[in-house]
């Protein structure tokens, strides 16, 4: 980059590192000094190129390769225009055919192809679809939004995780220290032998270890549900459409025999059923066991059997 | 002889066998038994490769549709060979006892000129070829993509496959790759131009097919699905190209706006660190370049290349480096850091920008293989502490065991010497290198070795600028005049011919009983390629601990990568790397059990609990606490006492029924306890 001249005064921008080259809407570039010669008038022509230009048009050159400056500028300027996303389209292809289309545009423009079919084209196009335009450029803006919050938590959260990590550290090393010197003052100041004291500084060595050890192992916090979504990030939803719907009612099952109908469990001691059968001793009636159960049981299989085949 | 292993019969072409070879086929088989992944950690030169080979394959005859086929993956060319050798000895045992010939076929894949055709690799029982046909998914995808699922991955000498990983998704950009990109993509715009003129029907007909979203016609498979290609996700591969770079002049456009990008890049002044999608932000907000036409980059650019009938793809490797770059920064969002250098740290006058784009983690290069292969086995000489492996790699293994060598006497003698004959304590650390002391006493320490042991010695340091400096110092000191009165000095330089020459000087110097001692450095060439069998390595001195140069931006990024993901220390990683490269080292000297050699660690911090539980279970059960701290002449006495011990004759009968086994006593009871428990598991 630093290789390439300015093409009117050559050699100053050898000569002065910091000088900075310029590019206009034509593709040319020119150093910053000679655009405020030039273009002291604010418009003028360019230099190779004879096309008229403005002095405000000028940007800083940021791509060795000139033509590719313009290429971006003109990009922007067009995706301003043409900015449809993919749920837009009913189909991939639907949409890789539209991009296909604004590659085109773009490098017609670029090239100086085909200029002015080119850009009513865009005209048209603008006016067919204003409204589309204004909601993505409004979806744009808030997406890039909610992705600036993201990283920033990102970063916040990686900070936080580094200074525990260095405190959790500090701390173990402060334990490890602590514990020493409680040894050294008990050798000093208590009447126990010393083989003792030094059996219960290796025990309360060894219970510092597991500690640190079972802190190493402990799982990492989950900073993220199962759906993805972060955890304390607030999630805008849409509202949820109001469905309403019947409630259920509980009608009982009927079901038609060709006999008499199953006598109910009350109706069983009454009409007899139950002196045929084993009565219940005081032991089973404790546990809620009557003897009317097992009969109605019996009965009902016994009028199963009339059920229509 | 043919064993039994527990009710498997392996044809092993050897009359004796080791026993932990023995138990070592029982972990193989277990863990095969139970389709599962394992970790597996033998001492060098116990005989692992034939283990596995008879193993594997008596389990391929056994059950020929549990275990269709074996793939084993080595570094180097010459272990290939040696594989190659084993296996070839194997079929020629089988032939002999069943009288059968074997239908077997086996593969070996290793440099262009012994490259196979794909069809016969369907075929093949047996495929041995070097890690990256398997890692690189920018390899993988053409070589390995027909391979069933039913198969075993060995992957031997593997304590470095987590760095095999990460340098095959990494990619590092100069302004120079940038300059012949710009060259190809002008030569990519004539070429269209030129062909639009002569004929246009191949472009056109590229076009439709991209329209269509068609894929390049693939060759019918007869196995199943292939294996994913890391680089892009399944869903995305099944994606029509994005219509933004469907024509040819549109994607020459879209790429020399990426390069432009990346040339603006390149032109900071200060050091940029950023994550993938950051990078991306920026890549939109300057140049309008989405994410999803960067992630079809590389295909867009194969496809092209195919249809512009390129010759010689080679011309045309810058621009797909930079369309590999793109397409991986753009698939994933985690695992990856771009770190932009405006000059090497240790030339800072000199302007020479860089582009990092480094991956920080292993597994993502891994998972496809482990997901895919039903067993894959990790194994080594040196895979301490085991238990980091699947953690870095994120799998998890059925079997993770260790193994140590029986010895009939002990042939090998690891001492840590932390303290010169004036007591002052011997360290490689930062801070004391410039220790005039400390110089002295590492010389001094050379010097006594080198009047004392035979032959050849191996010494090892840390890095190159570090034995620069103290070899000069040495030089100064008169040190080295003295050691060249006992033995001729050899050094390994950063230059490969010239160490090759210095290597077969050492050699002839040791055979003809003259005596060299070999200056080298622990992650040279040296280091991780030659073997010092007998005469040549009779004692290896490491000197200091080699830890990786650690104020590298890229490995500081990795460890807070390892730190956050996998809740491992920085400290812990940076010990075990530095501790499973000393082990690498001092296993360059015993290669078999006749072998002996002296393991010398000339650093106190070898003491620390931390660093000496991070060695190799066969080389710790040899350390007695009385070694762990051992001054000069203290060594010295010692390495005489063992010296002179190894020298006495040492017949194979002696090591009959201990540490070398017939296949009678091999099933006799007791040694079966023995066997079972040899294997310690992590």
């Amino acid at each position: 980059m630093d290789d390439q001249g300015c093409p009117r005064c050559k050699t100053t921008k050898y000569r002065n590192p910091s000088l900075k080259l310029m590019v206009n809407v034509c593709g040319h570039t020119l150093c910053e000094n000679c655009v405020e010669m030039l273009f002291v008038r604010g418009s003028g022509n360019c230099v190779q190129c004879d096309t008229p230009l403005r002095k405000s048009n000028f940007r800083v050159q940021l791509f060795e390769d000139p033509t590719v400056d313009k290429e971006v500028e003109i990009r922007k300027k067009v995706l301003k225009i043409y900015n449809k996303r993919d749920f837009d389209f009913p189909s991939l292809r639907d949409y890789n055919d539209y991009l296909e289309q604004v590659e085109e545009i773009v490098f017609n423009l670029t090239n100086n192809i085909d200029v002015e079919n080119t850009k009513q084209k865009m005209e048209q196009y603008q006016r067919e679809n204003r409204d589309v335009i204004q909601r993505n450029k409004a979806k744009l803006t808030r997406e890039q939004e909610e992705l600036e919050e993201l990283l920033l938590l990102e970063q916040q959260g990686n900070e936080q995780r580094r200074l525990e990590t260095l405190q959790e550290e500090q701390r173990q090393l402060q334990a490890k220290r602590k514990n020493k010197q409680a040894l050294l003052d008990e050798l000093e100041r208590s009447q126990l032998p010393a083989s003792i004291l030094l059996a219960q500084h290796k025990d309360r060595a060894a219970q510092l270890e597991t500690q640190i050890e079972k802190q190493k192992q402990t799982v990492k916090p989950t900073t993220i549900f199962s759906t993805g979504i972060l955890m304390g990030q607030t999630v805008s939803l849409q509202p949820v459409a109001r469905i309403v719907e019947e409630l259920y009612h509980y009608k009982p099952l009927k079901i038609e025999t060709y006999g008499p109908p199953v006598p109910e469990l009350d109706q069983l001691s009454r009409l007899g059923y139950l002196n045929h059968v084993r009565a219940s001793m005081p032991q089973d009636t404790a546990g809620g066991y009557t003897s009317g159960l097992a009969c109605h049981r019996a009965i009902q299989d016994a009028f199963s059997g009339l059920f229509p085949s | 002889m043919k064993i039994n292993i527990e009710g498997l019969l392996v044809y092993f072409p050897y009359d004796y066998i080791y026993p932990e070879q023995y138990s070592y086929m029982l972990e193989l088989k277990r863990t095969l038994d139970a389709k599962g992944h394992g970790v597996l950690e033998m001492p060098s030169g116990t005989g692992k490769t034939i283990s596995l080979l008879s193993l594997i394959v008596a389990y391929q005859r056994a059950f020929p549709l549990e275990v269709t086929k074996l793939i084993y993956c080595s570094r180097t060319v010459p272990e290939i060979e040696k594989v190659v050798e084993e296996l070839r000895k194997l079929m020629e045992f089988y032939s002999k006892e069943t009288g059968e010939s074997s239908n077997f076929l086996a593969l070996a894949l290793s440099s262009r000129k012994n490259l196979c055709i794909h069809p016969e690799i369907l075929h093949a029982n047996i495929v041995v070829y070097s890690y990256h046909y398997l890692l690189d998914p920018k390899i993988a995808d053409l070589v390995s993509k027909e391979l069933a699922k039913k198969s075993v991955v060995v992957f031997d000498e593997a304590h470095n496959i987590d760095n095999v990983c990460i340098d095959s998704m990494s990619v590092n950009i100069t302004r120079r790759t940038l300059d012949r990109c710009q060259n190809n993509v002008d030569t990519l715009q004539n070429t269209i131009r030129n062909i639009k003129e002569t004929d246009a029907a191949k472009l056109k007909e590229e076009y439709r097919r991209l329209v269509e979203g068609l894929k390049e016609a693939n060759v019918a498979r007869e196995t199943d699905v292939y294996m994913a290609n890391p680089v892009l996700p399944d869903e995305i591969l099944q994606e029509a190209v994005p219509g933004s770079i469907r024509t040819a002049e549109h994607f020459v456009g879209f790429m020399r706006r990426f390069l432009e990008y990346l040339k603006a890049r390149l032109r900071v002044h200060h050091v940029v660190q950023e994550s993938a999608p950051q990078f991306l932000k920026d890549v939109f907000d300057k140049v309008c370049i989405d994410r999803k036409p960067l992630r079809f980059c590389a295909e867009r650019l194969r496809s092209l290349l195919r249809t512009l009938e390129i010759a010689d793809i080679t011309d045309f490797s810058p621009v797909t480096l930079i369309s590999n770059f793109a397409t991986l920064v753009s698939t994933y969002s985690q695992g990856f850091t771009i770190i932009i250098e405006p000059f090497e740290d240790r030339t800072p006058t000199i302007a020479n920008p860089v582009l990092h784009f480094s991956c920080m983690d292993p597994s993502i290069a891994i998972k496809p293989v482990f997901e895919r292969f039903q067993s894959v086995i990790i194994t080594s000489g040196t895979l301490s502490p085991l238990d980091i492996y699947p953690r870095i790699l994120d799998f998890r293994p059925v079997t993770m065991a260790s193994f140590t060598m029986t010895l009939a006497r002990t042939c090998l003698c690891p001492l840590i010497v932390g303290r010169g004959n004036d007591q002052v304590a011997l360290s490689s650390k930062f801070e004391t290198r410039e220790d005039f002391a400390v110089i002295r006493n590492y010389g001094n320490l050379l010097l006594e070795m080198s009047a004392i042991v035979p032959d050849g010695i191996v010494a090892f340091f840390t890095s190159y600028v570090y034995m620069e400096n103290i070899v000069a110092s040495w030089y100064e000191q008169g040190i080295l005049e003295n050691i060249q009165r006992n033995k001729l000095i050899f050094i390994e330089t950063p230059d490969a011919s010239e160490t090759s020459m210095a290597l077969e000087k050492y050699q002839e110097a040791c055979e003809n009983g003259r005596g060299a001692v070999l200056l080298s450095v622990a992650r040279g060439k040296v280091s991780e390629g030659i073997d010092f069998v007998h005469h040549f390595g009779r004692a290896v001195i490491m000197f200091g601990v080699p830890y990786v140069y650690t104020q590298s931006r890229i490995l500081k990024a990795r460890l807070e990568y390892l730190r956050d993901q996998f809740q491992i220390r920085e400290n812990d990683f940076l010990t075990f790397d530095a501790m499973r490269h000393a082990a690498q080292c001092v296993g360059r000297a015993i290669r078999g059990k006749t072998d002996y050699g002296l393991m010398i660690f000339a650093d106190k911090r070898y003491a620390r609990a931390d660093k000496r539980g991070k060695l190799p279970r066969w080389i710790q059960e040899h350390m007695s606490d009385g070694s762990l701290n051992l001054t000069v002449d203290e060594t010295v006495q010692l390495a005489k006492h063992f010296l002179r011990q190894m020298a006495q004759p040492f017949r194979q009968e002696d090591q009959l029924g201990l540490s070398l086994l017939t296949l009678e006593q091999l099933e006799s009871e007791e040694i079966l306890q023995k066997i079972t428990q040899i294997a310690h598991q992590a």
